[in-house]
């Protein structure tokens, strides 16, 4: 009744697309050593990339579906480093960067930011999750969508939360897009979506009301915890030129170096601007945009649409819901970013503390992509093809 | 029927992938098209953005002048010095960001070389905000709910309270380094954003001066300057004199920093603040020299053009003579001290000797000597600065400017006795001369010194009938102001319009109703006080023909030559002519003559018989009375003032000294002082002449007019 077809089952177009970028990557950086406070970030960066491809290789010999009877471990595991970090233990290995209790530092081995892999471990948790209940609850009625809303909610605040905490906006905000995409695909009816859509659509302006209409009020409020820097990133988005200091001065010069780039840009080392925080990381595409102008950031933004667009065919092809629910997160955790990240250099977005998967330099998310392809790889490679199933 | 359900489930999935695939299609889009908003449509202005150059200027330091005496010693000079300097950007680094500076500056800069001038840098405070640093999260924690809700200065006091040495002795004070970086870290705190400050300024090695300015980039904000320090070249001999000036963390005074920003200062320049340093600022400051820079949007310096040029500081050369005025001060203290030794008890409210000596034709001030004995501390320090700040009761000193009142205002004619016998006011005690001296005129009052012929003039001036032990009739109480006036003519009681920031002009005294008496006080020198400057103006306006002359401590302004020599003159102070005393000229004459009899026949003749110099002179004794814990103490005040030679001056004098004498009013200390100030003038002038040194700066000059000569 079934059998497979052997030969299509590595997608070599997806490996090419990663290879891609990642050239993309170590240039980019290489590119801009000189404003680097550190020598060699690109070759650290291909070994990030070696060491990635070795994961892939080693997630490709088990089968993806054996995640299931880990995905509560993996969760477990990451949960516990959120809330160690939460209380800043162990002391001298939890460390504080950029305000943000984000990374731990281990002695020689270098650091480690449990929130990147935390979006790896939320989709497998919540693929998981989503499964079983649909396995159980075989008719999708309103009282079964809920449970299945509040089960998935019950498991993506928490991590959400401690991030948010930390604080790590980006961090929160990629969660959840991750939530909202596997929400989407679960299997709820619209009916409960729509009106999910529309009550967060009332949350939003009425905070956004009561922004425009007492300020002081939300000043006050926002002014003592955490979030305090949220709201000045919105503001100085608003309006950068009025506020030519701190964040939005950030925001000026990164739209004059992307901007500058015009069509075809100044070619490669044709950089004009200086004083451009996080240039290898978060801010790595202002590189690509000035030196490349238009075409280039164009070819690189369609590099990803193909990317995303080969994530979504395989989570079409796949006959196994768990294989596309994991998908789908991904594709979430993807888009989001990336929309995120370009977004805020050009202005589309608040400027956030949010990594370009792929293309920024760093161990962590790096590792954490390379991951999430070689669960996708594994998905592909395992998906059965039914002769007879047109 | 499962089948049906899975089929149905099955198509959904694919559905929503589907939205969601649309979904990120309209992401990437919105991308794509603000992109092109961004580089394509803005693109080009953009570009211009970053084409923009801008303009920025720095000012440069220049050396302040320097000052010489009038024979060209170099008395005040500039000594470089190497200093590292601390900019805070704006809104100031981080604490972390400053401990990371100092850490990394620690390598290169030792705050002191001592671990025991080291371990005095650093205070308990500053260990407990070093352990802070690293333990925050605990110092929190033990704050109480209360001490929550202090201000931010509060909670952090009250953690540091609570921080105990148990704590900071986690760190081994006993390291060097340590005790050096948190002592750096220190003086990085009190910088303020934007402004330097000085980390280090004494004994920045060679080496240690060197290694900062090559790791500069390493250490930003810090900077490794050339400064310079005002260095005496004669110790502490006319210090107060030639002033201060700020340091360069001190910058302008605040109170008044409108004036010198508006003046091209900025905030950490250097000002004089007293002296002649505070006098002669705008000349001593030389031009800044400012230079445009042309920086492109990254910072980089595309070019520069100098707007200003520098110019140094200009020089000063003073009118006092280094080596009389070293030489006096030694008398004076010599002369000061041996007095007080000799009779400690006679003397033991003699504290001051005070010394002006200046040229009464041109108001050049040859030397303000001025020592003082510090009782407690047993020791004798100069206090030149007195000269110009303390006024005293001069005593008969003033008895030129009473005759010449009188002799002006026509209540007595040249040569006219007056009978000298005791005068007694009702109510007020027997006024008389030191000792009853018959018919006095006009140059034997001054020769002798009659307090009688005095308050005959003041009674006169007063339009007043005297009759013995009855009050003075028809006093005409402007007589007060009339007779101020002709002193003011002379400089008493006036500004002498000396070329310093600050001079006292004594005390003016107010007579009240039943003061009649006091005028005759006046008249003698026992009302009003005066400066011994005020003293030695008036005595060259009577030795120099009834001309007031402005004294002045700065005879010219040069340019500053890069060699250690004068540069050309700019400016020449001249005699300046304050007034001319409105009296005929042979009265004046009446007095020089009179002054010339109190040194050959008078009441200093005695002091004066081995003096081979023609000095004229006039003493002065003057009661000086004063309470000591309730007790009235009778002292003297010893004044001369004089001039020499007599035919043609040159030099002129006056020497104070309060509180002398308790009991004796004629110890002579002033006189053994005039006698050795005197012959030291003319033997210092005699060397000189011998050895061909002149006054003449323009060597050059003179020797042309030689050679045409």
């Amino acid at each position: 009744m079934e059998s497979k077809n052997k030969t299509a089952n590595i997608d070599y177009t997806l490996i090419l697309i990663i290879i891609l970028l990642g050239i993309i990557s170590v240039f980019s950086i290489y590119t801009i050593q000189d404003f680097l406070l550190l020598p060699n970030y690109y070759i650290k960066q291909i070994v990030w990339y070696i060491a990635g491809a070795i994961t892939i290789g080693v997630i490709m010999l088990v089968d993806y579906d054996r995640l299931r009877q880990v995905s509560w471990v993996f969760y477990s595991i990451g949960m516990i480093m959120l809330i160690m970090l939460h209380f800043h233990f162990p002391p001298g290995i939890a460390k504080e960067v950029n305000g943000a209790w984000g990374w731990f530092e281990f002695p020689v081995l270098g650091t480690l930011q449990p929130a990147e892999f935390m979006k790896v471990f939320l989709v497998i948790a919540l693929a998981h999750l989503i499964v079983i209940h649909n396995e159980k609850f075989k008719e999708h009625t309103n009282k079964s969508d809920c449970w299945l809303l509040a089960k998935i909610l019950l498991v993506a605040l928490p991590p959400m939360g401690l991030i948010a905490l930390q604080p790590d906006l980006g961090g929160f905000l990629v969660l959840s897009a991750i939530t909202v995409c596997m929400i989407l695909v679960s299997g709820i009816r619209w009916r409960i979506i729509f009106s999910l859509v529309g009550l967060a659509l009332v949350a939003l302006m009425s905070i956004l009301m009561l922004y425009i209409y007492f300020p002081e009020a939300v000043d006050t409020f926002i002014e003592d915890n955490e979030f305090g820097h949220v709201e000045s990133r919105f503001t100085s988005w608003l309006n950068p030129e009025a506020h030519n200091q701190g964040g939005a001065y950030q925001l000026i010069r990164v739209m004059r170096a992307i901007g500058s780039g015009q069509l075809s840009g100044k070619g490669v080392g044709g950089f004009e601007v200086s004083h451009i925080p996080e240039r290898h990381t978060d801010m790595i595409f202002t590189s690509i945009a000035e030196q490349f102008g238009f075409i280039g950031s164009s070819i690189l933004i369609t590099l990803f649409f193909l990317l995303i667009y080969r994530l979504i065919h395989i989570g079409l092809q796949s006959n196994d819901p768990f294989g596309s629910y994991i998908v789908t997160g991904i594709i979430g955790m993807f888009t989001y970013q990336i929309f995120q990240n370009i977004g805020m250099s050009i202005g589309l977005l608040p400027i956030t503390g949010l990594p370009l998967p792929f293309i920024s330099y760093g161990g962590s998310s790096t590792l954490t992509y390379m991951i999430a392809i070689g669960i996708v790889l594994n998905i592909h490679y395992r998906t059965k093809v039914y002769m007879f199933d047109s | 029927m499962g089948e049906k359900k899975k089929k149905k489930k099955k198509s959904q999935l694919p559905f929503r992938l589907n939205i969601l695939f649309i979904f990120v299609f309209v992401l990437f889009s919105l991308l794509i098209l603000q992109l092109g908003v961004v580089q394509i449509l803005n693109g080009e202005e953009a570009q211009k953005q970053i084409d923009k150059t801008e303009n920025t200027q720095a000012t440069i330091s220049v050396p302040r002048g320097l000052m010489y005496d009038r024979y060209g010693t170099l008395i005040l000079d500039n000594v470089p010095q190497r200093s590292i300097v601390y900019t805070p950007p704006k809104n100031g680094d981080s604490v972390l960001k400053r401990l990371e500076i100092a850490e990394k500056l620690a390598e290169f800069i030792m705050m002191e070389e001592k671990m025991d001038d080291l371990e005095k840098l650093v205070r308990e405070r500053d260990k407990k905000e070093y352990w802070y640093l690293f333990n925050a999260t605990e110092a929190a924690a033990r704050l109480t709910e209360e001490e929550k809700d202090l201000d931010n200065g509060g909670q952090y006091q009250a953690m540091l309270d609570k921080i105990k040495p148990n704590d900071y002795n986690e760190f081994n004070w006993e390291d060097p380094k340590l005790l050096n970086i948190v002592a750096i870290k220190k003086e990085l705190d009190a910088a303020y954003q934007l402004s330097p400050h000085t980390i280090k300024n004494e004994n920045v090695t060679e080496l240690e001066y060197a290694l900062v300015s090559e790791h500069l980039y390493e250490l930003p904000g810090i900077d490794a300057l050339p400064d310079w320090n005002r260095v005496s070249k004669v110790g502490n001999t006319l210090s107060t004199f030639i002033g201060n000036i700020t340091s360069s963390d001190q910058g302008i005074p605040r109170d008044k920093s409108d004036y010198y920003l508006t003046r091209g200062y900025s905030r950490n320049d250097r000002v004089g603040i007293s002296g002649l340093e505070e006098e002669y600022e705008s000349v001593l400051r030389g031009q800044k020299e400012v230079v445009e820079y042309t920086t492109d949007n990254n910072g980089n310096i595309v070019g520069s053009e100098t707007i200003i040029e520098g110019k140094s500081g200009n020089d000063l050369v003073l009118t006092v003579d280094i080596k009389l005025q070293q030489e006096i001060d030694k008398i004076v203290q010599e002369e000061l001290e041996s007095f007080i030794s000799q009779n400690p008890s006679e003397n033991k409210h003699m504290e001051d000797a005070l010394v002006v000596m200046m040229d009464p034709q041109t108001g050049d001030v040859l030397s303000l000597s001025g020592a003082h004995y510090d009782r407690e501390d047993n020791e004798y320090v100069d206090q030149s600065y007195r000269t110009i700040i303390d006024a005293h009761l001069p005593g008969s000193t003033i008895k030129g400017a009473t005759v010449l009142a009188g002799l002006d205002s026509g209540v007595v004619r040249p040569g006219e006795e007056i009978y000298d016998t005791p005068i007694k006011i009702a109510g007020t005690r027997e006024k008389s001369s030191w000792r009853n001296m018959g018919y006095v005129n006009d140059l034997e009052a001054i020769e002798k010194s009659s307090n009688v012929y005095m308050f005959n003039v003041a009674i006169r001036l007063a339009t007043a009938t005297y009759r013995y032990e009855e009050p003075l009739y028809n006093f005409d109480w402007d007589s007060f102001q009339v007779l101020r006036n002709y002193y003011n003519q002379f400089g008493l009681g006036v500004e002498t319009g000396i070329d310093l920031p600050y001079e006292a002009t004594g005390l003016v005294g107010d007579p009240g109703p039943r003061g009649q008496g006091l005028l005759l006080n006046l008249a003698i020198g026992q009302y009003d006080t005066y400066t011994t400057l005020q003293l030695a103006q008036y005595v060259s306006t009577i030795a120099n023909e009834g001309y007031r002359v402005r004294p002045h401590l700065v005879k010219e302004i040069r340019q500053s030559n890069a060699k250690d020599s004068l540069g050309p003159v700019l400016e020449s102070f001249d005699t300046d002519v304050l007034n001319r005393v409105v009296m005929d000229d042979s009265y004046i004459d009446r007095v020089q003559e009179g002054f010339k009899r109190v040194v050959s026949s008078g009441t200093a003749s005695g002091h004066w018989r081995d003096n081979k110099y023609k000095v004229a002179a006039k003493t002065g004794t003057a009661q000086n009375i004063f309470y000591d814990n309730g007790k009235e103490i009778y002292t003297y005040n010893l004044a001369l003032v004089g001039y020499a030679p007599y035919d043609e001056p040159e030099v002129a004098f006056a020497i104070m000294i309060p509180r002398a004498g308790t009991g004796n009013d004629q110890n002579g200390i002033h006189h053994a002082i005039g006698n050795r100030i005197i012959n030291k003038y003319f033997q210092l002038k005699e060397e000189r002449q011998q050895t061909g040194i002149t006054e003449n700066l323009n060597e050059e000059v003179a020797d042309q007019e030689n050679q045409e000569g």
